[in-house]
């Protein structure tokens, strides 16, 4: 028993920081006494003074983590040089996972940035993602769709493509989250072309065929045209797109011309 | 007014004595009240369908009115028809009295028939105004669940008990209470309300009135350029109140009235 002791001791030797994935008022109330607490989750439970809001619901322990630390570093309760000892749940609903991990151990993938940082509220941003992951799971009719967002800066992303046809959305004044609209978008996915959303979720446009100048923007080789689409319109304005591919499936976030999030639908 | 229609059934009474003898007065009082308990069920009976039929169960449920009436087991539908068919009975009992003069009639007993209508009325007056104190400060906050001030949730109260005082200004004047005073304070109520209300939100409905217009015919949309006043560049984004618009330098918030004060330039 000694020996785990002591493996239970150097994971958690001289740590800067406790996250705590599944906050349960009592166990924060007995940390927070002695050690800096980041809590990490969808909503601020004890109501800690350090808090980093998980916009997606992220399966793998492994990016709630991440997504975690660079929360907490952009919002400077860590530094690089931190220990920070993660408690979370992987299997079941309590606490059963301990992670020791370095603060500057990633290199900065963004994702943080992705949610908090990009000109559409986040909120938006969650919502179309939610969108794409449903459309992949369950494709149109059966058959796998590819749909493509472009959330954000749309005056400047509406001015970078031109209209394969008639608005459907024209004076619609629909929003992303509304109930109706994951339906409409769904039908609307059939449609070539990019969806336009604005800063805050208004849904501009269906069926634009983007233009923006594709030099210099570097996506994995073997992406299509939607992805490479998406990669040139972000760089080319402030917005942030969101790839569904038809394809193999995955849902692509995309900022500044580059990738930033890769989720499966199917696991999400 | 209420009073002037009382005034033959007032008189009733007399009426009898004078047409009959003692005996037979005594019969036509037994016969009032008999009839009086037939009118009575009858009422309550009229009184029931009709508020059920005009759905108001279905209006008043969940209201902390009905709700407590539910605990000590009523409805306000019952509630209502019961009070009616009670009013018809002391006015049948009353008569009956005075026909077959067991009471003087003397000046407290000749007004009470009158003044059993006012309390009819005043309890009605009371009822109402509590479901519908308790209605409007639900929808009001249902309106407004989307806006996350706290400023914003005094509102509902407000409405509610507006409502619960004009009801019970009503009920007391009924009564015969000197609501004078509390007349003075719901107008100076009312003034406050309307009058540095109007005031505070001039800009915001003119703005709002704008935006309304602006919304339905789309003279511009997300992406055109535009000029309002001297502020040019690329609508980002439009809605009930601003109208943002960006430029290379800048992001102007440009408050709707603007557009019909100074009109818009489109430029091709």
């Amino acid at each position: 028993m000694s020996q785990i002791d002591d493996v239970m001791g150097r994971l958690t030797a001289d740590i800067d920081a406790v996250f705590l994935f599944a906050p349960s008022d009592s166990l924060f109330a007995e940390l927070a006494e002695e050690e800096t607490v980041v809590v990490v989750g969808a909503e601020n439970g004890p109501g800690a003074e350090r808090f980093v809001e998980l916009p997606l619901d992220f399966t793998a322990i492994g990016d709630r983590v991440r997504f975690g630390v660079e929360g907490a570093l952009e919002k400077e309760y860590v530094v690089e040089a931190d220990d920070i000892l993660c408690l979370g749940e992987t299997y079941a609903d309590e606490l059963d996972t301990a992670v020791r991990v370095r603060a500057g151990e990633f290199t900065e993938s963004g994702v943080y940035d992705l949610f908090v940082n990009s000109r559409a509220e986040p909120g938006v941003i969650r919502n179309v993602l939610e969108v794409a992951v449903e459309l992949g799971k369950k494709g149109q009719k059966g058959k796998p769709v590819g749909a493509l967002f472009v959330v954000g800066d749309a005056g400047k992303v509406m001015n970078k493509s031109r209209p394969l046809s008639y608005n459907p959305f024209e004076k619609s004044h629909v929003h992303v989250g509304d109930p109706i609209v994951n339906v409409m978008l769904k039908e609307f996915s059939r449609l070539d072309g990019a969806f336009v959303i604005s800063d805050s979720g208004k849904i501009v446009s269906a069926y634009r065929y983007l233009e923006p100048s594709a030099e210099g923007v570097d996506i994995p080789k073997g992406l299509g045209a939607r992805h490479m689409a998406a990669g040139a319109v972000t760089r080319d304005t402030n917005a942030t797109a969101i790839v569904l591919s038809e394809s193999d499936g995955l849902v692509r976030a995309f900022k500044g011309g580059e990738l930033i999030l890769e989720i499966d639908p199917e696991e999400y | 007014m209420v009073v002037s229609n009382f005034r033959p059934l007032m008189n009733v009474p007399d009426l009898v004595r004078t047409l009959f003898s003692e005996e037979t007065a005594v019969a036509v009082a037994i016969l009032v009240l008999f009839l009086g308990a037939v009118v009575g069920y009858l009422i309550w009976r009229f009184t029931r369908s009709m508020l059920e039929q005009a759905g108001v169960p279905e209006a008043v449920e969940g209201t902390v009115f009905e709700r407590t009436l539910q605990n000590i087991g009523l409805s306000t539908v019952g509630l209502v028809a019961q009070l009616a068919a009670i009013f018809v009975y002391a006015l049948a009992i009353f008569i009956a009295l005075q026909t077959a003069q067991v009471i003087d009639p003397t000046q407290f007993w000749t007004g009470f028939s009158a003044y059993l209508s006012q309390l009819f009325i005043a309890a009605l007056a009371i009822i109402v105004g509590l479901i519908l104190g308790d209605k409007a400060s639900l929808a009001v906050s249902e309106r407004l669940r989307s806006i996350k001030l706290p400023q914003i949730s005094i509102l509902a109260p407000i409405v509610k008990y507006s409502i619960f005082y004009v009801a019970a200004l009503v009920a007391l004047g009924q009564l015969g209470v000197a609501t004078m005073a509390l007349l003075v304070l719901l107008g100076v109520y009312v003034f406050g309300v309307l009058f540095l209300g109007g005031l505070a939100f001039k800009h915001l409905l003119a703005a709002g009135a704008a935006g309304i217009y602006l919304l339905l015919t789309e003279p511009y949309s997300i992406g055109d350029e535009i000029e309002i006043g001297d502020r040019r560049g690329v609508v980002q984004e439009i809605d009930m109140f601003v109208t943002h618009v960006e430029n290379d330098d800048a992001e102007f918030i440009v408050p709707n009235q603007r557009v019909f004060q100074s009109g818009v330039t489109r430029f091709r």
